[in-house]
């Protein structure tokens, strides 16, 4: 036996207790590891290179306001910008109102589209294949495989904004990062059915020639709009991420909040469990010192054991959070939650917080009990 | 009082120091306002190889004297010297590995550890030690072995009897080699069978391993195993 065989049996000799314990920390630690992954996808993903030296560009009233399509001729002549591709939301219905039919269809220009998203890596005769194809179009990999889909496949979405039913074939697969799920198809497929269209962008996307040339680009295509009947507002890829984020509310405060709750709930479970543990044990503590344990050893001993539960809780969390996190990405109603990943760092932060609360819980019981003297232990009934 | 037990004390060879010094030893209680005199001018020598029985009524002040000489417990007054170590001079931590290396201390209730195995208890001062694995496992052996328990290395202490484990608490008690035996009320709660073999372990320990061993007891059978009985009275040692 060692001091840390020792401490894992004194850890698990209430099994139930320390059972119930563990599942605690684990639930809380599984809703912090998610609240961390959560926080990472949505304000720490960088994204690809390609992803940091693109804009979209919208109307500044509102997204739901459209743009003139000439201002995609205007903002490709701007200096930096090395390709521009129009986007038009189409918000139809793909068989049924069900979530997992649910993703995005947007229609573009095939010519330029994946001039913007070069890192979408579409193979090139498939690329061809799209731009010859009025009623043709492109799928994410990951939505291609969702549905079963094939090349040649033939589509069938009902708008539900425009009243059009789009008759698609797939050309092409690509492969955007997760989160990024959806069809793109040719937009004048769209405009031949309703003609009107064809003076209007839903937004840009805009590539420039340089990372160093977004913010330049940015200002130079939102001042050539300025005093325009519709005025446009530029922002990276990653901002206008986030501001969709935002729509959703403060969502930094709420997975702070959550996170604080989490934390402040593993401890109370921890130190309640660790100082009834220890009231149990002071007579224990008193036989140990007499052997020639020092207070120190002892407190040393209990901390070590209130940390190997934290530790165990913390594992089985992550470990289900990751869990959660891949099969909810692969069912059709967490599309959402491909786009966040528990990472070795996460794993390691939320670890880092059962230590921590480990160490904090059971620190000052232990300290307390440590400070009996070895007669008054000695004379303890519990 | 001091009677003479049946068990003669193995001879001295040479003139050694006493192993217990005890000058003027006094100890104050302090229970809410209340003072409570434990001891009194207590003076003691116990010799190298002894077996000294503590006898005394309840609240005597018989345990209080043997946590003097364990160090686990701090006089009022006076001085005590435990193998030539002033122990009142060490401190808390110095105390703990005193403890450790020179005294085998042996409970009335056992005091085992419920989750680990009796050769995992015996192990547990060892582990406060240099000694390798290997090491730890060949001591808990002997220890176990001498009180006759080498078949229960694997049983927990709810498997064993009472004396079964007063045994494993003597193992415990021993595996570390000190030199001196303090035991409190070690029959107290065994069987008349089951005191016997208790009382022959440590009678055997003395007299072979030339243990000193110092033992409080109620029982007038116990205390006939030891080779000097000392009495105490309200927190003073008879003459």
């Amino acid at each position: 036996m060692t001091l840390t065989g020792f401490t894992a049996k004194s850890a698990l000799r209430n099994r139930r207790r320390s059972l119930l314990t563990i599942l605690s920390i684990a639930f809380s630690l599984l809703l912090l590891t998610l609240m961390m992954a959560v926080w990472r996808g949505f304000y720490l993903t960088k994204g690809t290179p390609a992803g940091a030296r693109r804009l979209m560009v919208r109307n500044r009233t509102s997204l739901t306001f459209p743009l003139p399509a000439y201002y995609g001729q205007k903002i490709a002549a701007v200096p930096g910008v090395k390709a521009v591709a129009p986007a038009l939301w189409f918000g139809g219905v793909y068989k049924n109102n069900k979530p997992q039919n649910f993703f995005a269809q947007i229609g573009t220009d095939p010519k330029t589209f994946f001039q913007v998203y070069p890192d979408y890596g579409i193979p090139p005769a498939q690329w061809a294949a799209w731009r010859r194809d009025r009623a043709g179009c492109v799928v994410d990999a990951r939505l291609m495989a969702q549905h079963h889909w094939h090349l040649g496949q033939h589509l069938f979405i009902k708008g539900t904004i425009f009243p059009v039913t789009l008759q698609l074939t797939v050309d092409g697969v690509f492969h955007a990062p997760p989160g990024f799920e959806a069809i793109y198809f040719n937009q004048k497929y769209l405009q031949k059915a309703m003609p009107p269209l064809t003076s209007i962008a839903g937004m840009f996307y805009v590539l420039t020639d340089s990372s160093k040339n977004v913010s330049r680009v940015e200002r130079t295509i939102d001042g050539m709009f300025q005093n325009s009947p519709a005025p446009t507002r530029s922002e990276t890829e990653r901002a206008f991420f986030l501001g969709f984020v935002n729509m959703l509310g403060n969502i930094k405060a709420f997975i702070l909040a959550i996170s604080l709750a989490v934390v402040f709930a593993i401890l109370l479970v921890s130190a309640n469990t660790m100082a009834m543990s220890i009231r149990e044990r002071i007579r224990e503590v008193a036989v140990l010192k007499t052997l020639g344990f020092t207070q120190r050893g002892v407190v040393g001993l209990f901390v070590g054991e209130a940390v190997a539960i934290a530790l165990l809780g913390g594992i089985l969390g992550t470990a289900g959070a990751a869990g959660l996190i891949a099969m909810g990405g692969q069912s059709p109603q967490g599309a959402l939650l491909k786009a966040f990943t528990v990472t070795p760092g996460i794993v390691a932060a939320a670890l880092l917080v059962a230590v921590v609360v480990g160490l904090v819980s059971a620190a000052l019981p232990a300290w307390r009990a440590a400070q009996h003297s070895i007669v008054e232990g000695l004379r303890h009934a519990g | 009082m001091t009677t003479t037990a049946p068990f003669p004390a193995p001879a001295k060879t040479v003139a050694e120091p006493d192993i217990v010094e005890a000058e003027h030893i006094g100890k104050v209680f302090h229970r809410d306002s209340f003072e409570v005199v434990a001891l009194e001018d207590v003076s003691l020598t116990i010799a190298r190889g002894d077996f000294v029985a503590l006898m005394g009524p309840s609240g005597s002040g018989k345990t209080t004297l043997l946590n003097m000489i364990a160090a686990v417990d701090r006089p009022t007054s006076g001085t005590m010297r435990v193998m030539g170590q002033d122990i009142y001079r060490l401190n808390d931590r110095e105390a703990a590995r005193w403890r450790n290396e020179k005294i085998g201390y042996i409970f009335q209730t056992f005091n085992l550890i419920p989750v680990l195995t009796a050769a995992e208890n015996v192990e547990l001062p060892l582990l406060l030690t240099r000694l390798s694995k290997g090491e730890r496992r060949e001591h808990v052996e002997t220890a176990l072995r001498l009180v006759g328990l080498q078949d229960r290395m694997g049983h927990l202490p709810k498997q064993l009897s009472g004396g079964q484990e007063q045994r494993v608490a003597i193992a415990r008690a021993i595996v570390s080699d000190p030199a001196i035996l303090l035991a409190d009320e070690p029959t107290g709660d065994l069987d008349r069978q089951s005191a016997a073999e208790v009382l022959e372990i440590m009678t055997r320990l003395n007299q072979e391993f030339r243990k000193t061993v110092v033992m409080v007891t109620h029982d007038a059978h116990a205390a006939g195993y030891a080779h000097v009985t000392r009495h105490l009275e309200k927190g003073h040692l008879q003459a």
